[in-house]
């Protein structure tokens, strides 16, 4: 303890919530003579406006030099305290809080004595911690204006034109042989009648015309360093001559899309001839131009089946999930068919409706057109079978007309299929993407942080995230070029800076840090002659997992030094007075 | 089992006041039919539309007991044209079955 | 037993085509009630029948005969047969109303006549030109026999030069305003009840009638022609107090007259239910189209007293 801190300690009742279960007194009582305090007091609401200027005077006032504020968990209120130092000129990393509320007053409501304890040796804690405290600045790194966009489907592709114009480079890196994705291969496409492949073929135009953006086809992300801000990223290009190039990214964005949902042989009739996914109709549909045929005789009855390979119950790994686009898709398909042979029948065999929002106006038209809608349940799905004279036979309990069986006879049978996530594990192992139950990426926050993952700078969009159409694909690949370019457009970014730190001189390289750490940030340096481990201060998440394991006590936390945790320890168990 | 006849569908869609498909199976009519007659319209309807003839005609002494009085029509939320679709499958009856 | 349904809408579909009337009555039995008013025959403007009024005396005639075996008035069509309808006019051996009861109905018929007259309206009358306008053929789906007839009652208008036509019951408002257009190209009747032009008039009182009344509303008036204030301005002005009974305006419930053809013992059970709900509200009640009042007043059981709107509105405007 070279020079004793001046500290102020501030215990919160919270309105009651802390003080009902905690003697809040008796616990200021306990530690106002710790060392190092000069202020103790406690307070109504610690966070109220009033209580945040008293603060701010005291620590003007008083000089001090450190802060611990005892009240609820840091989630709700670190930065708020952090911000009340740093407004009083008191370094924010000189602020420490402890959580006397969900800790002690809510874990033991029935026990006022243990709480009060509990209370008096966490505060003595974090008072010890606080005389230890050293002043930090964050982490500032330069960002690199450029982008990589992985998958050139819609939203892979909207993201790169919208990065380049905000002034960033983009990286697009691109699988397959030819840039659109699923789109690429579709022909009119609700709601506003487009072929996919017009817009597709736009778009493809729109970024051959943008010099900043480089589109790579055949090729794959194979390796990623660095972090947020400045990512190094190893490109293995396909074709003749395999060859890897590297480059470096401020950001990535992973657009990598979905699959389509492929029947099981067998599953309503799939096999036999005339039964056909979504997108096998849709082909046939966008070939047809004058009425519909399919091999060389008229398609007059057609019978649609809704929810294959989605919102499944049953069955091993089931997907649970609506797959969104589908009910739409094939009310869309069925217009298009009217439209195509205005005579035709359709059957169209749902489990619910789920045409939201405007689309309903496109249920309304199917019907309108004459389309028929038989309610089935999933527990009394419809048996697609050969019937006679070369048509097929769907039998079907009608629930609308309460349990109606039925046996409606077709030409063709579509299943309306679902999607499905693409397969892309060797990709979410570079990027240590964080993948949901359900096989799609997952966000951080799904309403507040909808494209953000757990990893900085990783950003994920369209229907890699989950079922969406193409018009939510690229809503949500603009919301990740808005995203990447106000880290980039800054310049630079900061990170916390309680992180792990290598004393070079007490390194000898044994490399155990290394595999402790679960986000590679430990690296190597030189150092006076010799190689010793450094710590990537902008990939290191300050988890802590190298320090104990380090055989020379090389390598301390900021914040969390050794010497803070011992002290915090002892004062933890001193003697309640 | 009954069979789907799409070409009965047909005949009845001819009349371009047939706006049954319309109809969301509330149940509203059902309930406000002072004839009390369960199956009409919603479930006459749905035998209509799916073309399943033999049951529209099992019920030929519901479709002429209705009394037009549209009641149900004043209180669909769906705008059916209930008693025009009903005077419509008489008049489909009439010509099929009756020989009129 | 429910009359054979085919048969029945048959021998009317026959009637209409070959007599011009569901069921046919003499010419001096349809145009009595107009003796003695010296209304000129054809005008402008006509008053029009459509002959509701003039033919429920013999349908409750023939129900009462029935009664016991099937209260149908029908079903003496349907025994003799479609066939022998076709060669003989089986109506001549209908059961004769009571004078009484003629003159009642046609007592309503002069009163809308007088308060026309009263209001000012100048109008005429088609006398045994007049011809039914096929409201029950219409009903029973019967459209190719109905598209026929309703060319010849067109014919007749025109050849009369009749440009506006006043109804006296809802069904055949509806027909002539409403379904008429629908089958005939260059249609160009404007057709109003007389209840409505009434109104338009602004006819005054002369007598002011303290009386409380329930109303019953006819659902074709109510939801097929939106004649819902009318019936009601002209009560009050006359200081009749009008309640409401369960079910009224919009909501009105049926009477369940037309299911009468078909299926008697149904429309009387209908009919029923609503005397219980109108007597709840009122003793007195008024009605406004022919078919409810009859099928009503089956129902009625000395519970409630009915009348046709006309009845008051001639004590208090005439
Ligand atoms: C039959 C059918 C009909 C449809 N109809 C409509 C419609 O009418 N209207 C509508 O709005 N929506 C429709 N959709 C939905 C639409 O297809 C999707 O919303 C859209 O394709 C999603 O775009 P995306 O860019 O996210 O994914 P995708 O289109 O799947 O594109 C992803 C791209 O990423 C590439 N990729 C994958 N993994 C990697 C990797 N590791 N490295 C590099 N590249 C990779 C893929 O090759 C592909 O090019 C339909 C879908 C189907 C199946
Ligand atoms: S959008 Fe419709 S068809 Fe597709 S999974 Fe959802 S409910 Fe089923
Ligand atoms: S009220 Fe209308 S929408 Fe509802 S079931 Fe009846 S006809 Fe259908
Ligand atoms: S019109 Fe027919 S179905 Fe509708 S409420 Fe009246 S009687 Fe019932």
């Amino acid at each position: 303890m070279s020079d004793q801190k001046r500290i102020g300690v501030y215990i919160c009742h919270c309105g009651g919530n802390i003080s009902d279960y905690v003697d809040v007194e008796g616990v200021l009582r306990a530690v106002q003579d710790e060392p190092g305090v000069v202020v103790a007091k406690t307070a109504m609401f610690t966070c109220s406006d009033a209580t945040q200027q008293e603060m701010v005077r005291d620590i003007r006032e008083q000089n001090l030099t450190g802060l611990v504020v005892a009240s609820c968990s840091p989630k709700l209120h670190l930065f708020t305290f952090r911000e009340v130092a740093r407004r009083a000129g008191l370094n924010p990393y000189q602020y420490t809080q402890v959580n006397i509320r969900e800790q002690c007053s809510w874990a033991h409501t029935g026990d006022r004595a243990g709480a009060t304890e509990k209370a008096i040796r966490l505060v003595r804690g974090g008072i010890a911690r606080t005389n230890f405290t050293e002043p930090l600045e964050p982490i500032t790194i330069d960002t690199v204006p450029k982008v990589l966009v992985v998958g050139a489907g819609i939203a892979g592709l909207r993201a790169a034109t919208g990065l380049a114009d905000l002034g960033l480079s983009v990286l697009l890196v691109e699988k397959s042989a030819s840039a659109g994705g699923k789109v690429a291969g579709l022909g009119k496409m609700y709601p506003h009648e487009k072929t996919g492949r017009e817009i597709i073929a736009r778009l493809v135009d729109e970024v051959k015309r943008r010099e900043n953006i480089t589109l790579f086809t055949n090729a794959e992300l194979v390796e990623k360093s660095g972090s947020i801000g400045n990512f190094r990223v190893k490109i293995r290009l396909g074709g003749k001559q395999r060859e890897e190039i590297e480059e470096n990214a401020g950001c990535i964005i992973v657009a990598t899309g979905f699959d389509t949902y492929r029947p099981r042989e067998g599953e309503y009739g799939y096999g036999i001839d005339g039964v056909l996914t979504l997108a096998e109709y849709k082909e046939l549909l966008d070939r047809c131009g004058g009425g519909l045929v399919r091999n060389g005789k008229p398609v007059k009855d057609i019978v649609y089946i809704y929810c294959v390979g989605s919102r499944q119950q049953a069955g091993e790994k089931p997907n649970r999930y609506c797959s969104r686009y589908c009910c739409n898709a094939a009310v869309h398909a069925s217009i298009q068919s009217s439209e195509a042979s205005p005579g035709i029948h359709q059957f169209h065999l749902f489990r619910d409706m789920r045409t939201y929002g405007k689309f309903e106006t496109l249920y309304g038209r199917a019907r309108d057109q004459g389309a028929v809608f038989v309610r089935y349940s999933e527990s009394e799905p419809p048996a697609v079978e050969k019937g006679a004279d070369g048509k097929l036979k769907v039998t079907v309990k009608d629930l609308l007309t309460f349990g109606e069986q039925i046996e409606i006879p077709a030409d063709v049978v579509v299943l309306v299929t679902g999607m499905v996530p693409a397969r892309n594990e060797a990709l979410v192992d570079v990027l240590k993407l964080p993948v949901g139950r359900d096989g799609f990426f997952n966000e951080i926050h799904p309403k507040l942080r909808p494209v953000e993952t757990v990893v900085d700078g990783v950003f994920i969009c369209g229907a890699c995230q989950g079922p969406k159409n193409s018009a939510e694909s690229v809503a949500s690949a603009l919301a990740a070029v808005t995203q990447s370019a106000s880290i980039l457009k800054k310049g630079y970014v900061e990170l916390e800076p309680l992180i792990a730190s290598v004393d070079p001189g007490l390194c000898e390289l044994c490399d155990v840090c290394a595999g402790a750490c679960p986000y590679s940030a430990i690296e190597r340096d030189h150092y006076q002659g010799k190689e010793v481990a450094r710590v990537n201060e902008a990939v290191c998440k300050g988890c802590g997992g190298c320090a104990p394991v380090c055989p020379r006590n090389a390598i301390n936390l900021k914040g969390y030094t050794d010497a803070q945790m011992e002290s915090m320890i002892d004062a933890m168990l001193k003697e309640i007075g | 089992m009954a069979l789907v006849n799409p070409g009965f569908v047909d005949a009845v869609k001819q009349s371009e006041a047939f706006n049954a498909s319309a109809c969301m199976n509330c149940g509203v009519c059902s309930a406000v039919c002072p004839m009390g007659i369960e199956l009409l319209p919603r479930k006459l309807f749905r035998y209509v539309l799916l073309g399943l003839e033999e049951k529209v005609l099992e019920n030929t002494e519901t479709i002429y007991s209705c009394l037009l009085c549209k009641m149900c029509e004043a209180n669909c939320p769906a705008r059916v044209h209930i008693a025009e679709n009903v005077r419509f499958l008489r008049s489909y009856i009439n010509k099929k079955v009756f020989k009129l | 037993m429910p009359l054979p349904t085919g048969d029945t809408i048959g021998i009317l579909a026959d009637n209409l085509r070959m007599r011009n009337s569901v069921l046919p009555i003499s010419a001096k039995s349809a145009t009595s009630w107009a003796r003695g008013l010296h209304l000129p025959r054809g005008a402008k403007t006509v008053l029009y029948t459509g002959m509701m009024y003039q033919l429920i005396p013999y349908i409750a005639a023939m129900s009462k005969a029935q009664a016991g075996i099937e209260d149908s008035f029908l079903a003496n069509f349907v025994k003799l047969g479609r066939q022998v309808n076709k060669v003989i006019n089986i109506s001549a051996f209908m059961a004769m109303p009571p004078k009484s009861m003629r003159e009642t109905y046609n007592r309503l018929l002069v009163n809308i006549a007088l308060l026309l007259q009263r209001a000012g309206v100048q109008f005429g009358y088609l006398y045994e030109d007049e011809l039914y306008s096929g409201a029950l053929v219409y009903d029973l789906g019967a459209d190719d026999v109905l598209k026929a007839h309703a060319r010849k009652v067109y014919g007749t208008f025109q050849k009369y030069g009749v440009k506006n036509v006043i109804t006296v019951d809802p069904h055949t408002t509806n027909m002539l305003r409403s379904v008429y257009p629908t089958l005939l190209d260059g249609y160009d009747l404007n057709v109003k009840s007389y209840l409505e032009v009434l109104v338009e008039r602004n006819i005054e009182p002369k007598n002011r009638l303290d009386r409380e009344v329930v109303i019953h509303d006819s659902c074709v008036y109510a939801r097929y022609e939106n004649v819902l204030n009318e019936q009601r301005t002209l009560l009050k002005n006359a200081g009749v107090t009008v309640k409401e009974p369960a079910y009224s305006g919009k909501f009105t419930l049926c009477c369940g007259g037309p299911a009468e053809s078909l299926y008697p013992k149904k429309a009387r059970a209908r009919a029923e239910a609503r005397v219980k709900q109108l007597k709840e509200v009122a003793r007195n009640c008024v009605t406004m189209c022919p078919i409810c009042y009859v099928n009503l007043q089956k129902a009625a059981g000395g519970e409630i007293e009915l009348a046709d709107i006309s009845s008051y509105l001639v004590q208090a405007y005439c």
